[in-house]
């Protein structure tokens, strides 16, 4: 057992030993397991199911057999022979990735024939293959380099007398993110399986045999995904790298921070790889509960995007009216001395997109402590019933590793795919693997996989509700053993919200009764941004409309950039004070500027859609001027005369951890309860509903840029770039 | 008489030269009398020398039984500046897999890191620089357990860093990209 003193434990770590763990996988555990097998891996017994592959047992027994080819998330191939192993009483090397084990077999990992085997396949690979090692950007992180040296012959006995040269083969095009050298191209099929299975395209392909083949389009066409990305790290050679990280830097230069994404609500876990201050790429990190080890391209590639508009100096406005930089100490006097002045009833504080815990903990606390209550975030959600009083109302209660064990899924109003791409993939393993079968409300979009289309119309959830509907998505979900109910929260702006997600809460509660395994979540709701949920936790307001309309004398973005606040919408002798990284809708309409940190710079707590804490690791430093942002209104609290009570980042979180232990309990999920009690709360605001439900964003050219790094991203610009060239294209 | 001199002499000649001698070495005044060059007798501890013989007996007694404390806090003697104890926090984590590669040889083990502090690019080469001295002191471990004891003893703040990786174990098979009947059945090769 770890040792974790508790006080250490609130503060610092993962309070792991303390709340129990309440993620469980949903799996077959009723069926019994069938009797297994024993199977030799270099004389060593192994125990494993039937149907268990030779490389399987042989990873159970901790012996790596190499492979190209095989990839633990994709369907077998076995086309590359390189995990070729010897097996006795067999006549020939077996590929180890598609052979099930059977009863008894000896299977010799390190003997003789299996070297020559493996040494064989490396020479046929390397006739092929280029000797461009000191130009690939693959280089340094090459499987086939490390596995040429670990198991390829030690001599040669390629001899191009003739001069005829290797096989080349013609670069293709697909798009603005990967690069294709393709006669580096080992032909082993990842990327054509992960795209064909994960991302749901089916455009790669082969074409060709024998040495002609060649692993492309066929057509010069874009490979249109959100997961794009996915196969630059799958790819075991240089034949795809990343374009825009080409020629930048070797793996052996650049520093791995860990950390977190904050670009979609699902907060997938990243490897951030920097250089003298600088962030080069950022790479997924496997988290089995979150991503996998997939990432999307937003959250890959939007990385340039924090170089570029960034805010590095405090800036006040002139008497012209521009925005001219100054010293912190004008700039917080300034800010200060304006919260100070404002009646506190007309202070609105509104949490943006990308705030973290710690900023948004602080600036409630700042404005309590100045007698305000008007601290709001840019989401609206409805206040009606239980509102935001029920963490389970607001949240992804399924979890998203335990949507793949779903039956049957019914998607409201959200477009998952480009919403969350990471849990759209989950929906299409389950898809694929389970036979799980989705439907969707709401207006027809392209998922990626097959879905019951019931339409658009909000009263369908009504019907579905009441139980009156007649349609067959009725049916499904009520003989459905692990049903899963997705609500977005983009449908909950409307005036119909509150009665939308009343009667979502009332079908989830329903189906949730039938149910045989008591602990499983029908109702999710599936939130836009990173900073909503930690807002919400934190006792924010949803939505600014209310208090925008009493006309606010003092406007504080912590980081609002979604447009929701307009000089417009507000009163002539406004002053709006931004604090955030960059310079976008928000700084734009300020009157006083305080750069703060993207979340590659500061260590900060994040919540994602489901509820669940993480922290980001800073991998450099703020540009410029800019600072941490608690620690921004710290210092303004100060000069307010309304210190607040914490010093360092510890005290932060123990303010967090008073508020919610959630919030600090990093890494892990809480388990949500109190369905009942939401849906008795919520069932006063039913109301007829009638409009149709929309989502914002329908098309891939939609998905690149949605928040102020993306949208500051010359990659991400390329992307929606070659997606609308991509439409114009015949194929 | 004459030893009785000699022996004070000794008694007080300066410590330092024997329990540092690369101190004294490395001064060419010293080196001509440098005791640690010169075979001598055993110094012996003027409070041993001057002891009566039952304080010397209860001494004894107090030598034979060795206490060993339960916490070890060596941060007072370690020589780390205060500084870098009490304001660092150690994350202790298991090294991530590079997505980039298949291969999981190197990552089968803890590690220890200091927070990432201000690093910036040095005018002369373009290399790296940072004041910070622990900025690239990682410690690998065989499991958490050793770094967290290593990190205490070393008055350091630290917090554990679980990985998500276990998942469930799903054979895998070659049949189902060929079957009739499911959706795994592959559309493209």
């Amino acid at each position: 057992m770890l040792r974790q003193p508790l006080t250490r434990a609130l503060a610092l770590g993962s309070p792991t030993r303390l709340a129990p763990v309440t993620t469980r996988r949903y799996a077959e555990q009723a069926q019994a397991q069938p009797e297994k097998v024993e199977v030799f891996i270099d004389d060593q017994p192994v125990h494993v199911l039937p149907g268990t592959t030779v490389l399987q047992a042989a990873a159970l027994a901790g012996v790596e057999i190499p492979r190209f080819c095989y990839h633990e998330r994709l369907a077998v191939a076995g086309n590359c022979r390189m995990c070729l192993v010897e097996v006795e009483k067999s006549p020939k090397p077996v590929a180890a990735c598609a052979m099930p084990v059977m009863k008894g077999m000896r299977v010799k990992t390190n003997s003789d024939l299996t070297k020559k085997a493996r040494e064989g396949v490396m020479e046929f690979l390397l006739v092929n293959h280029p000797l461009d090692c000191p130009i690939c950007d693959q280089g340094g992180e090459c499987d086939l380099q490390d596995q040429s040296m670990a198991f390829g012959s030690d001599r040669s006995r390629f001899t191009d007398i003739h001069f005829s040269g290797k096989r080349a083969v013609e670069d293709k095009d697909v798009g603005p993110l990967i690069k294709t050298i393709m006669t580096r191209c080992i032909h082993c099929t990842r990327c054509i399986r992960f795209a064909s299975e994960v991302a749901g395209v089916d455009d790669f392909g082969t074409t060709g045999r024998g040495t002609d083949m060649q692993v492309g389009t066929y057509v010069e066409k874009m490979l249109l995904s959100e997961l794009s990305g996915n196969i630059i790290d799958l790819c075991p050679v240089g034949a795809l790298t990343s374009k825009p990280y080409s020629f930048a830097a070797r793996p052996w230069e650049t520093r791995r921070i860990d950390s977190v994404d904050v670009l979609d609500p699902l907060g997938s876990n990243i490897v951030v790889a920097t250089r003298t201050n600088e962030v080069l790429r950022i790479l997924p990190r496997t988290n089995e509960e979150i991503n996998e080890e997939w990432l999307s391209d937003k959250s890959r590639f939007a990385c340039d995007g924090l170089k570029r508009q960034r805010l590095v100096t405090p800036m006040l406005k002139d008497s012209r009216g521009n925005l001219t930089p100054v010293e912190w100490e004008d700039a917080v006097v300034a800010a200060a001395s304006a919260l100070r002045d404002c009646p506190p009833d007309k202070i609105l504080a509104v949490g943006g997109e990308m705030a973290d815990a710690e900023s948004l903990v602080a600036l409630k606390d700042l404005v309590n402590r100045l007698g305000g209550e008007n601290v709001c975030t840019e989401q609206y959600f409805p206040m009606e019933g239980a509102g935001t009083d029920l963490r389970s109302s607001y949240l992804l209660n399924t979890k998203i590793a335990n949507v793949e064990d779903a039956d049957f899924v019914l998607l409201i109003g959200t477009n998952v795919r480009f919403e969350a791409p990471l849990l759209n993939a989950r929906i299409r393993k389950a898809f694929i693997h389970k036979e799980t079968d989705v439907a969707f409300i709401g207006p027809k979009v392209d998922l990626t996989y097959e879905y019951m289309h019931v339409g658009d119309s909000a009263s369908l959830v009504k019907d579905l509700a009441s139980g009156t509907s007649g349609h067959e998505v009725m049916k499904r979900l009520q003989s459905a053993k692990r049903p899963v109910v997705i609500l977005g929260a983009d449908q909950l702006k409307t005036k119909e919200g509150a009665a939308l997600l009343s009667y979502t809460q009332e079908l989830a509660s329903k189906l949730q009764e039938n149910l045989q395994e008591k602990d499983w979540k029908v109702l999710n709701v599936l939130q836009r941004t990173t900073g909503q949920v930690a807002a919400l936790d934190i006792g924010y307001k949803p939505g600014v409309g209310p208090v925008l309309a009493s006309g606010p004398k003092l406007v504080y973005l912590l980081g609002a950039d979604a447009g929701v606040v307009t000089r417009e919408a507000l009163p002539k002798d406004v002053t709006v004070i931004y604090q955030g990284h960059h310079g976008d809708q928000g700084a734009s309409i300020a009157d006083i500027v305080l750069p703060g940190a993207a979340y590659t710079e500061k260590r900060a707590t994040y919540v994602n859609a489901e509820g669940r804490a993480q922290q980001t690791l800073p991998a450099v430093t703020p540009p410029g001027k800019a600072r941490e942002d608690w620690k921004i209104i710290r210092a303004l609290s100060e000069v307010c005369g309304e210190g607040l009570p914490y010093d360092n980042l510890d005290e932060v979180r123990s303010r967090l951890a008073e508020i919610s232990p959630a919030l600090v309990a990093y890494g892990n999920v809480q388990g949500n309860n109190y369905f009942a009690q939401a849906l008795a709360l919520a069932k006063s605001v039913q109301r007829p509903v009638s409009g149709k439900l929309d989502v914002q964003l329908k098309q891939l050219e939609d998905f690149f840029m949605t928040d102020p790094i993306s949208r500051a991203s010359p990659t991400m610009a390329k992307c929606v770039q070659a997606v609308l060239k991509q439409k114009q294209s015949p194929y | 008489m004459l030893q009785a001199v000699g022996r004070i002499a000794s008694l007080s000649k300066p410590n330092l030269s024997r329990s540092l001698p690369s101190l004294a070495i490395c001064n060419s005044r010293y080196a001509s009398s440098d005791p640690s060059c010169l075979k001598e007798a055993p110094i012996i501890d003027t409070d041993a020398a001057i002891a009566l013989p039952e304080e010397q007996r209860s001494r004894r007694a107090l030598e034979s039984s060795i206490v060993v404390p339960i916490k070890v806090d060596l941060s007072p003697v370690s020589g780390v500046p205060e500084e870098h104890i009490k304001t660092r926090r150690v994350r202790i984590y298991q090294p991530p897999k590079n997505a980039m590669q298949s291969g999981t040889n190197n990552i089968h083990h803890w590690e220890m890191e200091f927070d990432t502090r201000q690093r910036w690019e040095n005018p002369l080469m373009g290399w790296t620089s940072t004041g910070d001295p622990l900025s690239n002191m990682k410690i690998e471990f065989k499991s958490p357990d050793e770094a967290i004891e290593h990190c205490e003893k070393n008055g350091w703040c630290w917090y554990l860093d679980e990985p998500k990786i276990e998942k469930e174990f799903k054979p895998k098979n070659y049949g189902v990209n060929f079957s009739w009947n499911r959706r795994t059945r592959v559309s493209t090769k």
